[in-house]
């Protein structure tokens, strides 16, 4: 027989124990880097980012160790009761003082926390605690553009649906337009659950739609051999009936005739949704986003360029970046993302991956992304290895988080995403989303090492 | 489920292919693409120029003729000033309230946190008195600059000015910024590439609102400023400022050369003006004022104003005449005043004779005899020929073809040709036509009335000529460049088409003209110098509304000295003042006196040209009016 010591030891995936430690330590010398301050050079100073974020991580990993010392069952169990908690913290939260115009913040003295962070946290536990429970999605309905078939999926998954929605909702209200995207993350969940069908698929479309949408949709152009002139709106719309006309003429020509009549239906159904849809994010565009975001998601577009004002930022990022060249400045070299020259605003947070990739060029970029693809991946196998649903579930929440946020601020760094303020996992400054990705991470490593003993 | 399975490789595949994209999107960024890289250098790195001082000009005694002074400018940076009373920082500045406001409106417009020219060119004097009270203004701060001064305020045609380059000099030169000063004129002109030196740069890192946050590279790429080079230019600065004092209240110029190098002694246009007007923010209150002037003092007669050479001529025709043999020095004409008028005197017997007397037949004699050789049967085809072999040796002395003299903007004189006279005079829509012409239709040339124009800087070059007896180096200022070598140009010498032996009885006349009873130049002698001169007065009218109205003579003299070995070669010109014996050659007499000895001993001589008050009538009326 063994210890209970060693027992708690023996499964542990020290793969992800190494990856965040290197995160994690290359985040703080990265973040002692980007704020170096000759006058107040101690690294363990509290009123240094760089000592606070040492400080985020010791408390982290001291929480991490009692979740090692916890039996599992307990962390499955107290899911509903953690993720209760932290809705409770986000409706406080919204009663606190704005700091920079949004109610995010609980602080006290120089620290301060957003329940947003661990609001991931709560949902991911509560979302697999919720899933492993339900059914499995086998008993289901094929896929088809009826109403029933919309009352059966809301019927099945309205649950989910709440789980997700009051977070996302009160974050919204902060507001914290960037945390209530990453909560789309879970829907990597529900598809690799089953649940959210070809939801995955749509999405792709959807996004790809929506961005031609954009970009075309305030211009005019000339049909060619027709001397018609025309909207980018509705050369869109042509498109898409065009497309249809495609499709049909297959349909027509290539399947078998009783196969037909469920295939016009999709069809005929895809193209009204595509056209509606169409005209929902020119609508939606204009109607709900703010005049900054539109501009955000104009600078993405390459619409407009305006190096020294809307796309001020962008465009201080990608210099930095840029100017890393293949080796980088050295460390402490940067002269454009560090907290001395200010040219790279919040490079110690949001933009931390320009004193990165300009200290360190491209061999620590790609080192960087490949840091975080090893991570991604080596979750995905994590999870495939549960007999556990619930661990399963759980895992695929943490990937989901992680990959959501990884994307869209190395993406929106390098110009490939519009400017949403959200960190780097472990690597940006920031006390609450040290603590919550580190929590994410310890809970799955302690889930993840009772994979042996642990069936449900 | 078998296909849901699946679904883990779609998850896996994305979680794969979004940071594939994203490593080929910083490859392409940070090893690729240079653009983001010099992006990045435009906002992090400021380049700063350091400007050098410019380089000192002395005479050839050493002596400051252009000088260095610091003057200060005060600046401001918008966003770092406290609201400073406007009132009281005006007063402070010495401008306006409404010039203040002005500046600072166009500062703001500018930069909030970069600094802007509040006041351009403070003398230290003025600094001085400020400059405790500027601490009260933060924001507001002086910056050094050097401008010229210049410590005798004289010869201004020959030194020159110097102001901010226009965008044709920037086009030219890519040396130049916007802002940047250039030699405008003069010396400062001719040797701007040498006084200017070498810039200086400084490469900072900038923050993201402006301000310096450390050197580039710890200065590794930054050059330092360097001193233009010192130069001493040939001018005489005593001899120059004397010659100034003669020329006041008279119009015309001198040019005094030391004719065995070429050097030029002292360059005077009357009117004049103090260089330093024309220095930094005085510029611009004077330069107009100077232009509008109508004794046009900005314009340089010495090197740019065409005269009629007058009697001074009949030199290089006597020497012409012996080497081309139509005559030899024994030659004898008479006084035949159906020809050409004179005045009354003895027949001229010989060369050194007719200089003495200045016989006007005499030389119409000794010209007709080149310019009609006898060569052609026809008239008109000899002198067509006989005009052109006369021209040659007029080129050969430096005229019309131009004199190469470290001055910009030197016009040359004009020596009529075969050419001109066929197809340009007297109209160009009427000229005399191919073999239309002969020696009586240009007679006057002949005494320095017709067609011939020399400007005073030729006049001192043929007085350098007769002095070195045939020879001369190209006039020029430029003696010494500290760390650079004068040109070759002025270091060659040019020979004449006129052997040297011919030179004896014209300058035998040309000291008999000073010191012999019946020479026309006696008022120049000075004992001992053994003064060499020959005078001129040039008959000259104007027309004004379709009349021709004869105008006084000018009066002109050239000049060497002494005989042997001579020390300086003179050319004076005084417009509209009467016979040349009568003011030029005492001024040129004085001037000699004066570089030869270091002092004029008759103070008689020297007041009467002091006090003379020889402007023209026209400008008289004119001085009066205003």
């Amino acid at each position: 027989m063994r210890g209970k010591s060693e027992k708690i030891w023996s499964d542990v995936d020290w793969t992800i124990v190494l990856i965040y430690l290197i995160l994690v330590s290359l985040g703080v010398s990265n973040i002692y880097s980007a704020v170096y301050n000759p006058e107040n050079p101690g690294l363990f100073n509290l009123q240094t980012e760089h000592g606070k974020q040492i400080m985020w991580i010791g408390v982290s990993m001291f929480l991490g160790l009692i979740i090692m010392f916890l039996d599992g069952s307990l962390i499955r169990q107290a899911s509903f009761w953690i993720y209760g908690v932290i809705i409770l913290m986000l409706v406080v939260v919204l009663f606190m003082p704005a700091i920079n115009g949004a109610h995010s913040w609980f602080a006290i003295g120089s620290f301060g926390i957003q329940p947003s962070e661990l609001g991931k946290l709560g949902v991911a536990l509560a979302l697999s605690a919720h899933l492993a429970n339900s059914p499995p999605a086998k008993t289901r309905m094929s896929p088809s553009i009826s109403l029933s078939y919309l009352t059966h999926l809301f019927r099945v998954n309205w649950k989910t649906l709440v789980i997700l929605g009051i977070p996302a909702i009160l974050v919204l209200l902060q507001p914290d337009a960037g945390t209530f995207i990453i909560f789309t993350s879970f829907i990597l969940v529900l598809y690799r659950e089953g649940h959210a069908g070809n939801a995955l698929l749509f999405l792709v479309i959807a996004i790809i739609i929506a961005v031609i949408t954009l970009i075309v949709a305030d211009t005019t152009f000339m049909l060619p051999f027709l001397k018609i002139k025309m909207g980018g709106k509705v050369g869109i719309v042509i498109a898409l009936l065009i497309m249809a006309l495609i499709f049909l003429l297959l349909i027509r020509y290539v399947v078998l005739k009783r196969n037909r009549p469920p295939l016009y239906r999709a069809l005929i159904g895809s193209l009204i949704v595509a056209i509606l849809f169409v005209n929902f994010i020119e609508w939606g565009y204009s109607t709900f986003l703010d005049d900054h975001q539109k501009t955000r998601i104009d600078l993405v577009l390459g619409k407009i360029e305006d190096p020294d004002g809307e796309g001020y930022n962008i465009n201080r990022a990608k210099a930095a970046i840029g100017s890393g060249g293949f080796s980088g400045k050295g460390y402490q070299q940067a002269t454009l993302a560090n907290a001395h020259q200010k040219h790279v605003p919040m490079q110690s947070t949001d933009f931390i991956f320009c004193t990165w990739s300009e200290e360190r060029g491209f061999i620590g970029s790609f080192f960087l992304v490949l840091l975080y693809t090893i991570l991604l991946i080596k979750i995905v196998s994590v999870a495939e290895r549960q007999r556990s649903t619930y661990t399963r579930i759980y895992a695929y929440c943490v990937a989901g988080i992680f990959f959501y946020h990884f994307m869209i601020n190395v993406g929106m760094a390098i110009g490939l995403a519009p400017v949403i303020g959200i960190p780097l996992p472990l690597f940006s400054y920031g006390g609450s989303q040290v603590l919550a990705f580190s929590l994410l991470l310890f809970i799955l490593i302690k889930l993840d090492s009772e994979r042996k003993i642990v069936l449900q | 489920m078998k296909n849901i399975d699946n679904r883990k490789y779609i998850i896996a595949l994305i979680f794969t292919l979004i940071p594939l994209i994203f490593i080929v999107r910083l490859f392409y960024m940070q090893v690729v693409d240079d653009k983001w890289k010099e992006r990045a250098a435009q906002i992090s790195e400021n380049k700063v120029i350091t400007y050098p001082a410019r380089g000192i000009v002395y005479d050839r005694n050493n002596t400051k003729l252009i000088a260095n002074e610091v003057y200060y400018d005060i600046e401001v940076i918008p966003n770092q000033t406290e609201n400073p009373d406007s009132v009281t920082l005006a007063g402070l500045l010495g401008i306006s309230l409404e010039e203040y406001t002005e500046q600072m409106n166009k500062a703001r417009h500018h930069s909030k946190i970069k600094s802007s020219v509040i006041v351009k060119q403070m003398p230290p004097d003025e600094f001085a008195m400020i400059a405790p009270d500027m601490y009260k203004f933060p924001g507001f701060y002086e910056v050094e600059r050097t401008l010229r001064v210049y410590p005798k305020p004289i010869a201004p045609h020959v030194l020159g000015y110097m102001s901010e380059v226009d965008s044709g000099d920037i086009k030219r030169d890519s040396w130049y910024r916007s802002g940047d000063m250039i030699g405008k004129s003069g010396i400062e002109k001719s040797y701007e590439k040498v006084l200017r030196g070498k810039k200086g740069v400084k490469y900072y890192l900038q923050d993201a609102v402006g301000r310096e946050t450390g050197r580039y590279e710890g200065g590794e790429y930054d050059t330092l400023a360097e001193q233009g080079d010192n130069i001493y230019i040939s001018l005489d600065a005593e001899l120059q400022e004397y010659g100034e004092r003669l020329m006041h209240n008279k119009r015309g110029s001198i040019v005094a050369i030391e004719p065995s190098s070429g050097e030029i002694l002292a360059m005077i246009s009357s009117p004049s003006y103090d260089p330093n007007l024309l220095v930094g923010r005085r510029l611009g209150q004077n330069f107009g004022k100077l232009q509008q002037d109508t004794l046009i003092p900005l314009y340089n007669r010495a090197a740019q104003a065409k005269y009629l050479p007058g009697s001074t001529f009949k030199l290089l025709m006597a020497l012409i005449a012996m080497q081309e043999r139509v005559i030899d020095s024994t030659a004898t004409f008479a006084c035949d005043k159906s020809l050409v008028g004179c005045h009354n005197h003895p027949t001229a017997r010989g060369v050194s004779d007719g200089v003495k007397m200045s016989c006007n037949p005499y030389f119409y004699q000794v010209t007709r005899r080149i310019i009609q050789q006898g060569k052609h049967k026809s008239h008109f085809k000899d002198a067509a020929v006989g005009l052109d072999i006369w021209a040659d040796y007029l080129y050969s002395f430096g005229l019309h073809k131009g004199l190469k003299t470290d001055l910009p903007a030197v016009e040359s004189g004009f020596i009529p040709n075969t050419d001109f006279y066929n197809n340009h005079f007297p109209s160009e829509s009427n000229p005399y036509g191919e073999f239309r012409w002969a020696f009586s239709t240009i007679y006057s040339n002949a005494i320095g009335q017709g067609e011939v124009l020399l400007t005073s800087l030729e006049l001192a070059n043929v007085a350098a000529i007769m002095a070195n007896r045939g020879w001369f180096y190209y006039p020029h200022f430029i003696r010494e460049i500290e760390g650079g070598t004068v040109p070759d140009v002025y270091k060659t010498r040019q020979h004449t088409k006129v052997d040297p032996e011919k030179f004896s009885p014209v300058i035998d006349g040309m000291w008999r003209v000073v010191h012999e009873p019946g020479g026309t130049a006696r008022r120049a002698r000075v004992d001992s110098l053994d003064i060499c001169g020959k005078t001129g007065t040039a008959e000259n009218f104007k027309i004004y509304n379709g009349k021709r109205y004869q105008l006084k003579d000018h009066s002109i003299f050239i000049a060497f000295a002494p005989r042997d070995n001579p020390k300086i070669a003179i050319s004076v010109y005084i417009e509209n003042s009467g016979f040349g014996g009568t003011w030029a050659a005492p001024i040129a007499s004085l001037m000699i006196e004066k570089y030869i000895n270091g002092d004029v001993k008759d103070k008689r001589k020297e007041d009467r040209i002091l006090e003379a008050d020889l402007m023209p009538i026209e400008i008289m009326n004119y001085k009066k009016n205003r």
